[in-house]
């Protein structure tokens, strides 16, 4: 049964130092987003956000968790939304010309930004994985 | 590949063989149970860890904007897919070699005294100055280096984070 028991033991001390390096690893990527000058918002094809760092919720007026699970779109002024959404499936939908920045503007409660998005597609072997957008507020 | 659930289903069968009595018998079947959790547990945070890892790799390779690692000899260690567009250069070519070989004749010089001192330690904040890049096809343009000191992948050494974006 010893033998056994220092197997296990083995065992689970490797999964353990398995576990604590990917934490490791999962902290720098996090740190790297999040720390970042740059605002970054990540959503799925669609334009949901996924994730939006620190300089993004200083744009967006919003808070994290308020972002997770919105549509983009949805954070556009109304009058900018159809050509953000036709922009939005160009890019999906890799039409020839589409472009990757524009203006536009995002509103928040009693406040208007004239914002420049830079949106990249994010590939997968098969799909498109989703968007990472860099947002620019302009003076 | 031995799994704890086969070491789990030896310690059993040599429990039925072994004469325990009925208490201590017991009390091994339940710790093996709490083994069974807490080992499953273990391998969920590994999975939702793997998961997250990979969500935040895609974003450093899909940024918009270009980003290299350089580790603290100089060395492009990573460069995402905005860098190779920017260098005009696949990943093959880049890795391995110094950023300095992206940098014009005429600011080469100049951008490693810059360079230099950046770590270890490294500042937290950005520091930030423009330098002619040179891709590794046609002409040179002049370019944003926005570099932060970050610890490495997986060794955990310093590094560095490099912005690059084409001067405006």
């Amino acid at each position: 049964m010893t033998v056994e028991l220092e197997e296990l033991k083995a065992l689970w001390l490797d999964l353990r130092a398995h576990v604590d390096q990917l934490a490791s690893e999962r902290q720098q990527y996090y740190d790297f987003f999040e720390q970042a000058s740059e605002a970054y918002v990540v959503t799925d094809e669609h334009g949901t956000i996924t994730d939006a760092n620190g300089a993004a919720v200083d744009i967006l007026q919003r808070r994290k968790r308020h972002l997770r699970g919105k549509p983009l779109t949805a954070l556009v002024a109304l009058e900018r939304r159809t050509e953000f959404r036709q922009r939005l499936r160009a890019l999906r939908e890799r039409t020839p010309g589409a472009e990757r920045a524009w203006r536009t503007i995002f509103v928040a409660p009693e406040l208007r930004t004239e914002v420049q998005v830079n949106a990249r597609l994010i590939e997968r072997p098969d799909s498109v994985g989703g968007v990472c957008w860099r947002l620019e507020a302009l003076a | 590949m031995t799994t704890v659930g086969a070491v789990r289903e030896l310690m059993v069968k040599r429990l039925e063989a072994d004469s325990l009595d009925g208490d201590s018998r017991r009390e091994m079947e339940v710790a093996l149970e709490e083994l069974d959790v807490m080992w499953d547990e273990l391998q969920g945070q590994a999975a939702l860890l793997v998961r997250e890892n990979e969500r935040y790799a895609e974003f450093f390779q899909y940024a918009p904007d270009a980003y290299l690692i350089t580790d603290a000899g100089g060395n492009i260690r990573e460069a995402n897919e905005a860098a190779l567009e920017l260098l005009k250069t696949r990943r093959e070519e880049v890795v391995g070699r110094p950023l300095a070989e992206y940098i014009a004749a005429d600011d080469r010089v100049s951008f490693l005294a810059r360079s230099v001192g950046l770590m270890p330690g490294g500042a937290a904040q950005p520091l930030a100055w423009q330098a002619q890049l040179q891709p590794r096809e046609g002409t040179a343009l002049a370019a944003q280096f926005s570099v932060r000191a970050i610890p490495l992948k997986k060794s955990g050494v310093g590094g560095l984070c490099w912005l690059v974006r084409p001067a405006t």
